[in-house]
C-alpha cells in the first residue's frame, strides 16, 4: 500500500504544480488556447485550414477588445498526424504552456490519443473534426465536440433521402474509422427503411487508384454509391468513376468533400453528384447566421485563402469561437471553470446551433452539439442546394 | 465476364506504370546497389514538376512532360554527386538510410513549398471515356499506357544497343574489371542514377495528371516499386517489367474478388512467397541486365 | 574507473525524475526511453548478426497489440464458427504474453527469412510489417481496427502480501521503463558476452568462414531474431500501456526509421551506442519543435541523420571509444571489415 499512497502523493503534487502554474498564468497578459493539429504528414492539408480558420476567430476577437480585458492567444503545435505525437502536443501544451483548454485534434486517433491526458490534467477540448463515436462515448468529460458523428449526419439523412429515391445503395469508404463508422452507420439507417446495402468496400488510405473496387461495385445491380473520404481520394473516385462509364448515383459524406476544388479538379466528373455537408458558403443567406457566414468568408479571401478550403477552416473558426464563449461564461481562463462553462454554451454557429448535448456514461458525459446538414448537388460546375 | 474484364483493362493499364516505376529503381539497385528509398520523391518530384510547367506557366502539357523527364535526369545526377558519391565506399545499409534521409528532406520541402492541398493537371484528353463494348477507359489512361510502354521499351533499347548501355552492363557484372578495361565507372554511376530517377520522375509526370498531387505520393510509390522490383529479380529490366503487370494483377483481382481492405497487402504476401520459394526473385538472371 | 561509469550513468538517470518537474519533458524521457529499448533490440540483430530489418515495428506492434487485448478482453469468431472468448487478465500478464508471442513471431520470421540476404531481407522485413499493418487494419473484430483500441488500462503490479502497484504516473512510468531498459541491456550485454554472441559474430564478420568452422548460421540468426522480437514486443506493450490508446498506426514505418537511426548514430554492435542514440533522435524533435517550422523540423530530422552518417558512420560510441584510446569488449563486436567487400560477394 505503501507505494500506492507514495504514487497518490506523486500525483497529487504534481496537479499542485501545474495548479501554481495556472494561478500565476492567470496574471499573464493573454489567454491562451492550445490548438493540436496534423500540420505535417498525410492530413497536413486539413489541419492547416482548420488552424487558419482558428487564426480569423482570435484575431476577430482581439479586435473586438478580446477576452476578459485580455488578448487571446493561441498556441499551435503541429502533431505530425501521428497518435504519440498528439499525445504529447497534449503534454506539452498544458504543461509547458500552461493552457486551460485545448482545440484539437482532427483525426479521431488522434483525438483519441489526446484524450488521457485531459483526464490525467484535467483540462478540457473542444473536438472540431474528429468523427469517431467512442469519442464522446468512452466517458471522458473533458471532451466537448462541434463536429457530427457519422451517426448524428445518418440520422438527418434520414430526413432526405426518401426523396432520392433510392433502392439499394454500395458503400464505399475510406478504410479508418471514419469511413468504416460511416458504412456502418448510413447501412444500418438506410436498411431500417427499407433500402438494400450491397457491397462495403474500403480503400487505403493513400490509394489512388480504385478502378478495381469502382469495376466492382459498377458490376452490382445497386442504384447508388455513397462514397466517404477526403476531398482529394474523393476526385480520384469521382474521376475513376466517370472513365468507367459509371451512371450511378454518387453521393458523399463526411462534410470533409470541399465540392469547390472537386469541380476545380474533377471536372465534368463531379457532375451530378451529391454531397452532405454541414456548412454552406456557396449560399450564405441559407446558413443560420448569414452575417457571421459572410464576415468569415470575406475575411478567408482577403488572408488570400481559395475559397474551396473554407468547408474545413470553418470548423477552427467556430471552434475557438466556442471555446471563447466558454471562457466569457467561465468568467477565469481556469480548465474546471471552462469544463463547466461548456455546458452553458449556447450560440449560433456557421453551421447551426452550439449548444453541446450529454453523451456517454452518466456522471462523465462528453459534450457533443448537433450540427444542421445539408445536401448539396453539383451541376454542370455549380454548387446548387436541391429543392427536394 | 465483363466485370472481370474489366478488371483486365484496368490491370494493363495499372501495370504499365507499375513497371515503369520498377525498372528504374531496379536500375540504380543492379549497377550501383544502392536500395533508393528516394525513388519516390523523386516520382513526386516529376508530379510536381508538370504541375508547375503545365497548370502554373502555361507550358504545352506534353513538352512540360519532357521538361520533368530533363528536371528527374539533373536531380538524379545532382543527388548522385552530393549524397551518393562521398558514400561510395560505404555499406548497401549505410546509403539505404542517407537516401532515408534525403526522402524525410525532399517529401518535407514539397510540403513547405506547395502545401498539403492535393494539386491536378489538366490535360489535353477528352474527360468523357473511350468505349470498346462493355468496357471502358479514359483517353488519358491509354495515353499514359503507350508512354510507359514506350519508355521501356526506350531504355531496353539504352542498356542493350548503346555504347553507354554496354559500359553500364559492364560495370555491373564486374565494377573493378570495367574499370580495369577503361570504363569511367564514376560517370556510369552518375548516369545510371540520372536515368533511374528520370524514369521515376516520368512515371510521377504521367501520374500526376492522372491522380492527385499531394507531398506523399512518394511513399506509396516507393513501397510498390521495391515489391515490383523484388517479384522480377533485383536488375532485371524485364524482370520488373513483368513484375509491375503481375502486381497490378494482384491488385486487380484481389480488389475484385477477395477483399479491397487487403488489396494493398497482395503485393507484399506475392513478394514473401515469392522470396521463400525462390529467393532471387522471379526472373533474376545474375550476369547481365537487360 | 571503466567498471563505475555504467552506474554513473544508471545513477543519474534515476534521479531525473527527482528534480525534473515538467511533465512534458518527462513523457518526452519515457516515450524516448520506450524506443531505445527498440532500438537496443534492433541492435541485437543489426549490430551483432548484420541483418538490416526495416520491419521491427511489427514486433513492437504486435507486443502493443498482444498487451493490450490481453488485459482488454476480446471475443472473436475464427474459420468454421469456432469462437474464441478472452475475459480480461491482470495486466502484467498482458505484458509478459505480449513479449512472448512477439518473441513467436520473431522465431516465424526469422526461420523464414534468413534464407534471403541484404537487400532482399531489408524488403521481406518491411513486406512483414505492412502485412502485420494491414491485418491489423482490417481484423476489426479483434483489433477494432481504425476505430482503435482504447482505455488500455495502465500497468500493475501485484505484490502478495503488500498490495499492488499501478503505474498511472508519469515518475512510476519513467522507473518502469527505465527497469526494463535496465533489464534489457544486461540480457544483451550477457548475450553478446556468452560464445552465443561470439558466433553471432564471426557470423556477421564473414559468414562463410564462419559456416567452415561449424557455427549454425541458421540457429544463431533466429535466436538473435526471437530475443530481439521478444525485446521489442515488451517495449511495444510498455508503449501501449503508457499510452492508452493504439490504432493501425503503431506500425508507422516512420517507427522502423527512428529506431534504425537511433543505433546507427549511437554506434552499431555497440552496447552503449542505442542509448546515445536514443537520447538525440528522441530530443531532436523536442528541441527543435521550439523554434523551426513544422515541416523545417522534419527537414532537420533528416539532414541530422545524413549529417551523422558522413561524418561518423560509425557512431558516436566507437568515436568516443577512439578518441579516448579505450578499448573494451564492444571493439571485437565492432565492424571493422569494410562492407564493400561483403556487397561485392553478393553481386
Amino acid at each position: 500500500m505503501m507505494e500506492k499512497s507514495l504514487n497518490k502523493l506523486a500525483t497529487i503534487a504534481a496537479a499542485a504544480v501545474l495548479a501554481a502554474g495556472w494561478t500565476a498564468s492567470a496574471g499573464a497578459q493573454t489567454i491562451k488556447i492550445g490548438v493540436n493539429e496534423p500540420l505535417t504528414g498525410p492530413f497536413a492539408a486539413s489541419g492547416t485550414y482548420v488552424v487558419n480558420g482558428a487564426k480569423i476567430a482570435a484575431d476577430q476577437i482581439n479586435a473586438a477588445g478580446g477576452l476578459l480585458g485580455k488578448k487571446l492567444e493561441l498556441v499551435i503545435e503541429d502533431n505530425k498526424s501521428n497518435p504519440t505525437e498528439a499525445a504529447a502536443v497534449a503534454e506539452k501544451l498544458i504543461t509547458a504552456d500552461k493552457v486551460p483548454v485545448i482545440m484539437g485534434a482532427w483525426g479521431s486517433s488522434l483525438t483519441l490519443a489526446v484524450m488521457p491526458k485531459l483526464m490525467e490534467y484535467k483540462v478540457p477540448m473542444l473536438v472540431e473534426t474528429s468523427s469517431s463515436g467512442k469519442i464522446t462515448t468512452s466517458g471522458n468529460p473533458y471532451v466537448f465536440r462541434t463536429s457530427p458523428p457519422s451517426s448524428l449526419e445518418a440520422a438527418a439523412f434520414k430526413e432526405i433521402f426518401p426523396k432520392l429515391n433510392i433502392k439499394k445503395v454500395d458503400f464505399l469508404v475510406i478504410n479508418n474509422d471514419w469511413g468504416r463508422g460511416a458504412a456502418e452507420d448510413f447501412g444500418k439507417m438506410l436498411k431500417e427503411h427499407g433500402v438494400k446495402v450491397g457491397y462495403v468496400e474500403t480503400m487505403d488510405q493513400a490509394a489512388q487508384d480504385m478502378s478495381a473496387q469502382l469495376s466492382k461495385i459498377r458490376a452490382s445491380d445497386s442504384d447508388t454509391i455513397m462514397v466517404t473520404t477526403a476531398v482529394e481520394q474523393l476526385t480520384l473516385v469521382l474521376k475513376q468513376a466517370a472513365a468507367l462509364g459509371i451512371k450511378k448515383r454518387i453521393v458523399t459524406t463526411g462534410g470533409s468533400q470541399n465540392p469547390d476544388q472537386l469541380i476545380e479538379q474533377a471536372g465534368d466528373a463531379a457532375n451530378g453528384s451529391y454531397h452532405l455537408t454541414t456548412f454552406a458558403p456557396w449560399v450564405p443567406d441559407a446558413t443560420p447566421d448569414p452575417a457571421a457566414t459572410k464576415y468569415f468568408l470575406a475575411e478567408w479571401e482577403k488572408r488570400g485563402h481559395k475559397f474551396a478550403g473554407a468547408t474545413e477552416s470553418f470548423r477552427g473558426y467556430d471552434g475557438i469561437r466556442t471555446v471563447a464563449e466558454a471562457i466569457k461564461k467561465a468568467g477565469k481562463a481556469e480548465p474546471e471553470a471552462i469544463t463547466k462553462a461548456f455546458w452553458q454554451v449556447d450560440f449560433t454557429g456557421l453551421n447551426g446551433k452550439i449548444k453541446f448535448n450529454k453523451q456517454g456514461p452518466e456522471g462523465r458525459e462528453s459534450g457533443q452539439s448537433r450540427p444542421d446538414v445539408y445536401l448539396i448537388h453539383i451541376e454542370n460546375g455549380k454548387v446548387t442546394l436541391p429543392k427536394l | 465476364m465483363v466485370e472481370f474484364g474489366q478488371h483486365i483493362i484496368n490491370m494493363l493499364i495499372l501495370g504499365s506504370t507499375y513497371a515503369l516505376l520498377g525498372i528504374g529503381l531496379t536500375l540504380i539497385f543492379g549497377i550501383m546497389r544502392i536500395v533508393n528509398f528516394a525513388h519516390g520523391e523523386l516520382y513526386a518530384f516529376g508530379a510536381y514538376f508538370v504541375y508547375l510547367a503545365a497548370m502554373m506557366l502555361g507550358i504545352n502539357f506534353f513538352i512540360a512532360l519532357l521538361l520533368a523527364i530533363v528536371a528527374g535526369c539533373l536531380m538524379g545526377a545532382l543527388i548522385e554527386v552530393t549524397l551518393l558519391r562521398p558514400m561510395r565506399n560505404a555499406d548497401i545499409d549505410t546509403t539505404m538510410l542517407v537516401m532515408i534521409g534525403a526522402m524525410i528532406i525532399m517529401q518535407n520541402t514539397e510540403q513547405f513549398i506547395w502545401g498539403g492541398v492535393g494539386k491536378s493537371v489538366n490535360t489535353p484528353f477528352p474527360q468523357a471515356p473511350l468505349q470498346v463494348g462493355p468496357f471502358f477507359l479514359s483517353w488519358l489512361s491509354l495515353f499514359v499506357f503507350f508512354a510507359a510502354l514506350g519508355l521501356i521499351g526506350a531504355t531496353y533499347l539504352l542498356i542493350n544497343r548503346t555504347k553507354l548501355g554496354k559500359a553500364m552492363r559492364a560495370t555491373f557484372q564486374d565494377r573493378d574489371t570495367a574499370s580495369l578495361m577503361g570504363v569511367n565507372v564514376q560517370a556510369i554511376y552518375m548516369a545510371t542514377f540520372a536515368i533511374g530517377s528520370a524514369l521515376a520522375a516520368a512515371a510521377g509526370a504521367l501520374l500526376g495528371a492522372v491522380y492527385v498531387i499531394t507531398p506523399q505520393m512518394g511513399n506509396l510509390a516507393a513501397l510498390k516499386s521495391f515489391a515490383i522490383v523484388i517479384l522480377g529479380g533485383l536488375g532485371s529490366i524485364g524482370g520488373a517489367t513483368i513484375g509491375g503487370f503481375i502486381l497490378a494483377l494482384a491488385e486487380e483481382m484481389g480488389a475484385g474478388y477477395v477483399s479491397s481492405g487487403y488489396r494493398d497487402a497482395m503485393g507484399f504476401l506475392i513478394i514473401i512467397a515469392v522470396l521463400l520459394f525462390r529467393p532471387t526473385g522471379l526472373f533474376a538472371r545474375k550476369e547481365r541486365i537487360g | 574507473m571503466k567498471r563505475l561509469f555504467p552506474w554513473a550513468v544508471l545513477l543519474v538517470f534515476a534521479s531525473v525524475p527527482l528534480w525534473l518537474n515538467d511533465p512534458y519533458l518527462l513523457n518526452a524521457f519515457i516515450t524516448t526511453g520506450v524506443f531505445i529499448v527498440a532500438a537496443m533490440s534492433l541492435n541485437l540483430l543489426l549490430g551483432y548478426t548484420g541483418q538490416l530489418s526495416l520491419g521491427h515495428v511489427a514486433f513492437f506492434g504486435i507486443g502493443a497489440y498482444t498487451s493490450a487485448l490481453v488485459s482488454l478482453g476480446f471475443d472473436v469468431e475464427l474459420l468454421f464458427g469456432i469462437r474464441v472468448v478472452h475475459e480480461p487478465w491482470p495486466v502484467w500478464s498482458g505484458f509478459i504474453i505480449g513479449t512472448l508471442v512477439a518473441g513467436l513471431f520473431g522465431y516465424l520470421v526469422g526461420k523464414l527469412s534468413f534464407r534471403v540476404r541484404d537487400a532482399y531481407f531489408v524488403i521481406v522485413s518491411i513486406s512483414f510489417a505492412e502485412v502485420t499493418r494491414l491485418v491489423a487494419l482490417n481484423w476489426v473484430e479483434l483489433t477494432q481496427g481504425p476505430l482503435a483500441l482504447t482505455s488500455i488500462p495502465p500497468l500493475t503490479l501485484g505484490l502478495p502480501g503488500i498490495g499492488y502497484f499501478d503505474f498511472y504516473s508519469k515518475q512510476s512510468n519513467y522507473y518502469l521503463v527505465l527497469g526494463v531498459l535496465v533489464i534489457s541491456y544486461v540480457i544483451i550485454s550477457r548475450l553478446v558476452k556468452s560464445r552465443i554472441g561470439r558466433a553471432m559474430v564471426a557470423l556477421k564478420e564473414n559468414e562463410s568462414l564462419a559456416v567452415s568452422v561449424g557455427i549454425d548460421v541458421t540457429r544463431y540468426l533466429v535466436l538473435a531474431a526471437v530475443i530481439s522480437a521478444g525485446m521489442a514486443g515488451a517495449a511495444g506493450s510498455l508503449y501501449a500501456h503508457y499510452l492508452k490508446i493504439i490504432d493501425p498506426d503503431v506500425f508507422l514505418f516512420l517507427y522502423t526509421i527512428t529506431m534504425v537511426i537511433m543505433v546507427v548514430t549511437g554506434g552499431k554492435g555497440t552496447l552503449a551506442g542505442p542509448i546515445v542514440g536514443g537520447l538525440i533522435f528522441g530530443f531532436i524533435p523536442v528541441i527543435a519543435r521550439s523554434f523551426a517550422a513544422p515541416e523545417v523540423q522534419w527537414i532537420l530530422y533528416g539532414a541530422f541523420m545524413i549529417l551523422i552518417l558522413f561524418v561518423l558512420p560509425q557512431g558516436i560510441v566507437p568515436a568516443i571509444e577512439k578518441w579516448f584510446g579505450v578499448s573494451n569488449e564492444a571493439d571485437e563486436a565492432r565492424q571493422n571489415t569494410p562492407s564493400s567487400a561483403k556487397t561485392q560477394d553478393a553481386s
